[in-house]
């Protein structure tokens, strides 16, 4: 790696900042290099083929994917090897993430690779792990989404878990009386029971996030604060009722499970096919409210407004804009995203309510939603990458790497800093974002 | 900037501190009775009766009538599973509700813990409150219970599942637990001796020729059940020269999928499904009410049958029955049922009490709507295998003897 000091005058000037990042990065391409020379491929060559299956017998047919383990270690070592000499060498520039996603990629594809070929099954559904990482990533989306919509008018959601658990609470406690016979009319994959309950778990979220403004609006209370209590109180609000109501009527415990609904054409695809256009209307629901909230916060003028309260409630007051108002409305539509989130943990899962159910995904969300960077699109790619964790620790659960599982478990959270650290730069948020606002 | 706080004092301290006794109502009230008790619950498996577990109890099998007036409390902390939990701690509480149904002079109680920070509070407010016997549910609670035990050595306990834990003294030189507790009781079972059966049952029911499993957290009492199924699949291919491939448990390493919560039914139907995906069509989810989500998965996909835990799930989930090929049961309630009576009756705990085949303490439950899967022939070699596990008198003398035939 000396070509460095051979390199040319640059003609494009880097600060020292983007130097640092580069070699820091450059190292990361050697490091996991090191890995997959060292030891995967080094235990692959023995091990033979390995196959990723890109069908399921339901599935449209598709080919499995069977490559040698060894040649493929091998190869992956030797182009990450090279990638780290080009980016310390002189860095790809503009193409930094992009080079950066692939490098990823294809770590991870050799790392799939060597665990499937040691283990004794030599093979995994692909598109089940895929279609995994995509459903997981549901509810952490929707949550992360609730927190984008009330940070970004600078009003901060720790409430987020209560929100969902009170939504999936509220939506299985609706739906289940009004399906408990046999209704044969499907509406997108549910009789209309179902969609009652999912407006009921809507309308819960919206009104714990209207708590939740009221108070750190209106009353100025710590708004870390209020989110903890909220979750606290629904915490404690469900188990109790599980416990002493539900449990004693399990007819109001029995709610529906909306079906997948496959898109027609776009379904039939070989391998993207189940993967992406195969899902119930959660699924779609968080796809199509990622692109709506993208919009509506960037594209409208009302978003504008919203986001300049977020940044600057003086200035938007100043000019005009109802600082009260908007922050209302963001928090209670932030309210009803997580309510819609909540439901599929019953009406979208299982179907039943059990005590604290959600199990901390609403935290998760909250992650997401920083390391999203406050934005819709990012909060769906940080809801993937947690989803892509999961199914993949659940792969190799089957898989037996002979890796202790705490161990791998932790694979994709090191991936998940490395990204963090090494593609998404300075993460900021809005400037305003947990300051109550009085006006003068 | 505060005065619409102080204002406001009044409305804020009300909404705290209806969220704090919403919060304490569930988690913390101790005097629940039967009449709150959950309707799911109160069928406990009837496959065993009382006296099966007795052989391995102090108590001489006729016990002599109890002091007349003498009375009981027994007071059950739950992990953090909850009480309705259809299988763990409801098979617990089926064992108390029955103690104080049929037993003179029993009262019961018990506390929920939503975390592992409760263990210990709870137990502390049940010995202040003079309860005659503490039943802590799980492996979880052993270290807890182990402390209050020998801080409190007059008060009785006893705990389910209870394996070696850091305490010197938990296990003697022969493996009997807890003998230096004398206020302790061990409730253990060799659940592997049950799930053996079902891993045969289930490689012999598979029409995909994969089955597969996975559990809550890598803790013994869990990965029992997990090393049994696929020993019993595992046995089923060597005796049939079978080739029916077991997922999610490796006997060897211990490794194999955990969702590492108890919690999240969510889980339960995302780990099912990644074993559907890569072909098992039964699955044997040892999570608690985890593994009602695998149940719905199977209910609503029709691609897997589901083998319960604990107890019964066609009499506690009766919901799912169409997709519940048999239940591994593992008595609790008779345990938890033979500790009050033992503690009425003797006013002592009597010996550790380890559930088997031979005693009732364990076993399969009876085949319901999935019944036509498993062939006539098919379920003579369960029950003889059965018979030759309790004739071997263990499952590892039963595996040991087929290794040396």
């Amino acid at each position: 790696m000396t070509a460095a000091a051979t390199t040319p005058d640059a003609v494009i000037v880097r600060t020292p900042a983007e130097i640092k990042r580069s070699r820091y990065l450059g190292i990361t391409y050697l490091f996991l290099a090191v890995v997959v020379l060292w030891f995967f491929a080094r235990w692959s060559v023995d091990l033979g083929n390995f196959t990723f299956k890109l069908a399921r017998p339901t599935d449209p047919s598709a080919p499995d994917l069977t490559l040698s383990a060894g040649r493929v270690t091998l190869i992956v070592g030797v182009i990450l090897a090279a990638m780290g000499g080009v980016q310390l060498a002189r860095g790809f520039g503009k193409m930094n993430n992009l080079v950066l996603a692939i490098g990823l990629f294809l770590f991870i594809f050799a790392f799939l690779g060597w665990a499937t070929a040691q283990s004794s099954i030599g093979a995994f559904s692909m598109v089940g792990m895929m279609k995994t990482t995509i459903v997981r990533s549901v509810p952490i989306t929707l949550g992360a989404l609730a927190g984008v919509m009330s940070e970004r008018v600078a009003v901060i959601n720790i409430a987020i878990e209560g929100q969902l658990l009170g939504g999936a609470f509220v939506a299985v406690v609706v739906a289940s009386p009004l399906t408990g016979g046999e209704d044969p009319t499907l509406i997108l994959g549910s009789p209309i029971g179902g969609w009652i309950g999912v407006g009921a778990a809507v309308f819960a979220g919206m009104l714990l996030a209207w708590v939740l403004a009221v108070l750190s609006i209106r009353y100025v209370v710590d708004q870390i604060i209020v989110g903890v209590v909220i979750t606290i109180f629904v915490t404690g609000m469900t188990s109790f009722l599980a416990l002493r109501w539900l449990a004693d009527n399990p007819e109001l415990n029995k709610g529906p499970i909306f079906k997948s609904i496959g898109i027609p054409l776009l379904s039939d695809i070989p391998f993207l096919g189940p993967v992406l256009f195969d899902h119930n209307i959660f699924v779609f629901g968080s796809f199509i409210l990622v692109a709506f909230l993208t919009f509506l916060l960037f594209r409208t003028r009302w978003g504008l407004r919203a986001r300049a309260v977020g940044e600057h409630p003086k200035a938007a007051d100043t000019l005009g804009v109802n600082v009260y108002r908007t922050r209302y409305l963001n928090v209670i539509i932030g309210g009803a995203v997580a309510g819609f989130g909540g439901a599929f943990f019953t009406l979208g899962s299982v179907g039943r309510f059990d005590e604290n159910m959600t199990n901390g995904r609403g935290f998760i969300g909250l992650a997401a939603m920083i390391f999203g960077r406050w934005h819709p699109v990012g909060a769906m790619a940080a809801g993937l990458v947690f989803g892509f964790a999961d199914a993949m620790s659940q792969t190799l659960g089957i898989l037996q790497t002979g890796i202790p599982s705490e161990f791998l478990g932790m694979v994709p959270f090191i991936a998940t800093i490395l990204v963090v650290a090494g593609l998404v730069g300075k993460a900021r948020p809005p400037a305003a974002d947990g300051q109550p606002y009085i006006k003068q | 900037m505060f005065s619409a706080f102080k204002k406001r004092g009044a409305f804020l301290a009300l909404l705290f501190s209806f969220a704090l006794v919403a919060a304490a109502c569930a988690e913390d009230e101790p005097a629940a009775t039967s009449t709150a008790a959950p309707a799911t619950t109160a069928a406990a498996p009837t496959t065993a009766a009382p006296t099966t577990a007795a052989p391995t109890t102090a108590a001489p099998t006729t016990l002599p009538p109890p002091a007349p007036g003498r009375e009981v409390a027994a007071c059950q902390v739950s992990d953090t599973g909850g009480i309705d939990d259809a299988s763990f701690n409801a098979s617990a509480w089926a064992g108390a509700q029955r103690a104080e149904a049929e037993l003179e002079g029993v009262s019961i109680a018990f506390l929920e813990s939503t975390d592992a920070a409760d263990y210990r509070p709870n137990i502390d407010a049940f010995i202040a409150e003079g309860c005659d016997v503490i039943l802590t549910i799980g492996f979880l609670l052993a270290n807890d219970t182990a402390a209050a035990a020998a801080d409190n050595p007059n008060q009785l306990f006893a705990i389910v599942d209870q394996s070696p834990g850091p305490f010197p003294p938990w296990a003697d030189a022969d493996g009997n637990m807890l003998s230096d507790y004398a206020n302790l009781r061990g409730l253990t079972f060799q659940t592997d001796e049950a799930a053996f059966l079902a891993g045969y049952m289930a490689a012999g029911a598979s029409e995909t020729g994969v089955v597969g499993t996975f559990g809550g957290l890598p803790i013994p009492p869990v990965t029992i059940f997990m090393d049994g199924f696929v020993r019993g699949v595992d046995y089923y291919n060597t005796v049939k020269d079978a080739s029916v491939v077991a997922l999610g448990y490796d006997v060897e390493s211990g490794e194999g999928q955990f969702t590492n919560n108890f919690d999240s039914l969510d889980d339960g139907r995302s780990f099912a499904e990644t074993l559907v995906n890569n072909g098992a069509d039964i699955v044997l989810p040892v999570a608690g009410p985890v593994g009602l989500g695998s149940a719905a998965l199977c209910q609503d996909t029709g691609a897997c049958l589901i083998v319960g835990v604990d107890a019964d799930w066609n009499a506690t989930a009766a919901e799912f029955s169409d997709v519940i090929l048999t239940s591994i049961l593992k008595n609790i309630d008779i345990s938890i049922f033979n500790t009050i009576n033992n503690v009425l009756v003797l006013e002592s705990l009597g010996n550790p009490f380890n559930g088997t085949l031979a005693n009732g303490g364990v076993g399969l439950a009876a085949l319901q709507d999935n019944a036509d899967r498993v062939s006539s022939e098919l379920a003579q070699e369960v029950a003889d295998l059965n018979d030759a596990i309790v004739a071997a008198g263990s499952l590892a003398e039963f595996l040991a003897s087929m290794a040396d035939a």
